[in-house]
């Protein structure tokens, strides 16, 4: 039998170390910056579309991809192995979750399932570890009755202004719970992050300093979305332009894209790309 | 009455009220003819969310424990109680993933949604095929008596106390003349933030 | 779908051996039509639920959503119309986004087609098939055992024939949008009313290249005249012999629960 042979490619160096996985995020570092920040109303991803000669043709090129209608993901690395992660990401939100629950997973359990695939390449027989980051951007529904939600930020907000005790609930989006906009980075490990705002790529640690200068709690998507391209500047080495520019926002539902009307319940797709011209028209007004 | 939902008995039913919502069972295990025991509930609870299940006992008994194995392993997944849409989802494609060999139940959920606080009730049959009602479900070997009373008593917007009269007034008469099941009840009344929980007489016989 | 479970065939089998009949599962009953006209397709259904003689639903959904675009009404066994056209919904949508192309409704049809055929007419779905895709506008009947029809109107179900005489009577070509929904509706009335399987409402979704609009309970014709009395018993008249309350506040007398601290919280990083 050949799986007799196939012993795992990622093994223990004797420090301690997997050096395939760190060769792994080496090859993360090489690739072309991408970033995400969270907003109160929403997240929007962006990168940089790099094509390696002015004879490539980029508008059939895409980064930026759709995993479930609220759930949105770009990466940073090795394209081949991102378009092999989407198509496990999007097959897994359906037989690991709608075909059960008839409902599109919550962003946090499809991290999981996606961390879980990368995880099983790093200790799987004749694999190599995935060579990307990615980040997942997604907006949870939540089960919390709406008046609690209201409580809840109300507590928050009062809390900022005192600033007497220490918040219970920090003034955080998101959550399981409580609905709301979700931003995680997987690594080629497997592991995974939430953030408010980060970069992965070349540049990360450029992106990620600009990032915490600009970034502000209570956040509106349209500030998040000058945000990202104003860090985009910071690290691109082209022009940018809605050509080579790539945005994908988590936002409200956007109803007019669901293409039904009178179905009880049913609410547009959350995420969606921008078009070049939009991004063309957010660059004129940076 | 040599249906393999006959050998057992059993009844049950639920009520959508105003902010309420009623589910109710019969309390009786038969082997046929003869009545094994008059404490056999067949409402399992998970969380906030109340199952029904009338049919052969023995898959009662198994398919209430394989959906609290599934409620729990989700609630350690998710970090947050499933909710009664969601679990009838999950009682559906269960059923029906075993659609060539099935459990013979006769599935009832019933709850109030987390998030609008909305009655949610619905039945099923053996295979997973999913009955939302408005109004009321029934299942078990006294459907058609609980229809007929169902469908006289129930009326819309009912309260927790009204409810409670209602639908123990229908599953009583129902199972009376109903030979395989009866031997006294359970009621469960679900409001926002508390359950009730009562046992009633019923005919010993 | 990965496959079905058998696990409990055989024991099934085996009580079936014995003289047990196996319990009925719900069917459609039905009445379900399709007709083209120019410029889009309508699709129609009553709304009941049967299981035996039993009104199992008086206002089931036996329109079923494929892709915005692709819609499809069902019926025979409910549960099978239900998974059958959710699993090949599931998987156009997974083959959508990987091609980036709308789903054509032939992709579906052939999709149903063989799913069905692969199990000989056992998983018990008649569909109605309907859409408009970029090649133009679909009408097909996909049956049980994985045969298929292309016609420019069509019925299924146990009110085929009722709903048929509508079609065959008044269908001409040409039909505008109003016409072919009156037309659809008129037939699923036929069925209402002619087919003991079928009853209560007329839902109908009219699909052109813009959007798909579901008309549910387009047509009420049977709603329940309202009870001039009502049988509300006198809160007592059921006697309990015990009673037990659990409070949602109660709950933290069984349950303890710890705030977890800002530290504790946060994530294990590797280094």
């Amino acid at each position: 039998m050949a799986d007799r042979y196939s012993f795992s490619l990622t093994t223990f160096s004797p420090s301690g170390k997997l050096v395939q996985i760190e060769y792994a995020l080496n090859a993360v570092n090489q690739g072309v910056t991408a970033l995400g920040i969270k907003a109160t109303n929403g997240i929007v991803l962006a990168t940089e579309k790099k094509s390696s000669s002015p004879l490539a043709d980029p508008t059939s090129l895409s980064k930026i991809s759709l995993i479930t209608p609220n759930i949105g993901m770009v990466y940073s690395g090795m394209g081949p192995d991102y378009r092999v992660l989407v198509d496990r990401a999007r097959k897994v939100s359906h037989t690991g979750y709608k075909r059960i629950y008839n409902e599109y997973p919550p962003t946090r359990i499809l991290v999981q399932d996606v961390a879980r695939e990368m995880q099983e390449a790093t200790q799987s027989g004749g694999v190599r570890p995935y060579g990307v980051s990615l980040l997942i951007a997604g907006w949870d529904e939540g089960v919390l009755p709406e008046e609690e939600v209201e409580a809840l930020a109300a507590k928050a907000a009062a809390g900022k202004e005192d600033d007497g005790e220490k918040k219970k609930i920090t003034g955080k989006t998101g959550g399981i719970l409580k609905g709301g906009p979700m931003l995680y980075q997987v690594d080629p490990s497997g592991s995974y992050f939430p953030w408010k705002a980060t970069a992965i790529g070349k540049s990360a640690t450029t992106a990620k300093t600009f990032l915490e200068k600009r970034y502000t709690e209570g956040l509106e998507l349209e500030d998040a979305v000058h945000i990202a391209l104003l860090t985009l500047k910071e690290t691109i080495e082209g022009e940018m332009s809605g050509e080579t520019i790539e945005i994908g926002i988590v936002g409200p539902p956007a109803d007019h894209l669901l293409g039904v009307e009178g179905v009880e319940g049913a609410r547009g797709p959350r995420f969606r790309k921008l078009t070049p011209q939009e991004i063309e028209d957010y660059l004129t007004n940076l | 009455m040599s249906g393999i939902f006959a050998i057992n008995g059993g009844a049950c039913v639920a009520m959508v009220g105003k902010d309420c919502v009623a589910i109710a069972c019969d309390l009786r295990l038969g082997l046929q003819a003869l009545t094994v025991s008059n404490n056999f509930p067949k409402i399992f609870q998970y969380g906030d969310v109340f199952l029904g299940l009338t049919g052969l006992a023995t898959d009662v008994s198994t398919v209430s424990d394989l959906f609290r194995y599934k409620v729990n392993m989700y609630r350690l997944r998710e970090e947050r109680d499933i909710a009664p849409r969601t679990f009838a989802n999950l009682v559906s494609s269960t059923l029906y993933e075993k659609r060539f060999g099935p459990y013979f139940v006769g599935p009832v959920v019933a709850g109030l949604e987390p998030k609008t606080g909305e009655p949610f009730i619905c039945g099923f049959d053996s295979i997973g095929c999913i009955d939302f009602a408005k109004d009321f479900i029934v299942s078990g070997t006294a459907t058609d008596q609980l229809f007929g009373m169902c469908e006289s008593l129930w009326e819309p917007n009912l309260g927790p106390e009204d409810l409670f009269e209602t639908i123990s007034q229908a599953l009583l008469n129902a199972v009376d003349r109903d030979a395989l099941s009866g031997w006294g009840a359970h009621i469960y009344i679900i409001e926002k933030d508390k359950v009730t929980k009562r046992l009633l007489k019923g005919r010993q016989d | 779908m990965p496959g079905f479970d058998f696990s409990n065939y055989n024991r099934n089998a085996a009580l079936c051996a014995r003289g047990m009949s196996l319990p009925k599962a719900t069917s459609t009953g039905t009445t379900i039509v399709g007709c083209i006209f120019d410029g889009g397709v309508v699709i129609a259904a009553d709304t009941r639920a049967t299981s035996g003689p039993i009104v199992a639903d008086k206002n089931c959904e036996k329109l079923h959503y494929i892709s915005p675009n692709i819609w499809c009404a069902g019926a025979g066994t409910a549960a099978d119309t239900e998974f059958t056209t959710a699993l090949i919904s599931s998987q156009l949508e997974l083959h959508s986004l990987s091609t980036g192309r709308k789903p054509r409704v032939v992709t579906c049809m052939t999709m149903l087609k063989q799913h069905l055929f692969r199990y000989q007419g056992h998983i018990g779905a008649y569909l109605v098939v309907a859409g408009v895709d970029p090649t133009g506008t679909h009408l097909f009947t996909v049956h049980a055992h994985g045969s298929t029809d292309k016609l420019p109107y069509v019925t299924m179900g146990s009110g085929s024939l009722a709903a048929m005489s509508v079609f065959e009577s008044s269908w001409k070509s040409n039909l505008t949008q109003e016409e072919a929904i009156d037309l659809c509706s008129k037939a699923i009335l036929a069925g209402i009313f002619n087919d003991l399987g079928s009853g209560s409402n007329v839902d109908v979704a009219i699909i052109t290249p813009e959007k798909t609009t579901l008309k549910r309970n387009h047509i009420t014709p049977n709603q329940r005249v309202p009870k001039l009395g009502n049988y509300v018993f006198r809160r007592g008249t059921t006697a309990v012999l015990n009673e037990k309350v659990i409070r949602k506040e109660e709950l933290g007398n069984f349950v303890s629960i710890h705030e977890m601290t800002e530290e504790a919280d946060k994530m294990e990083v590797d280094t």
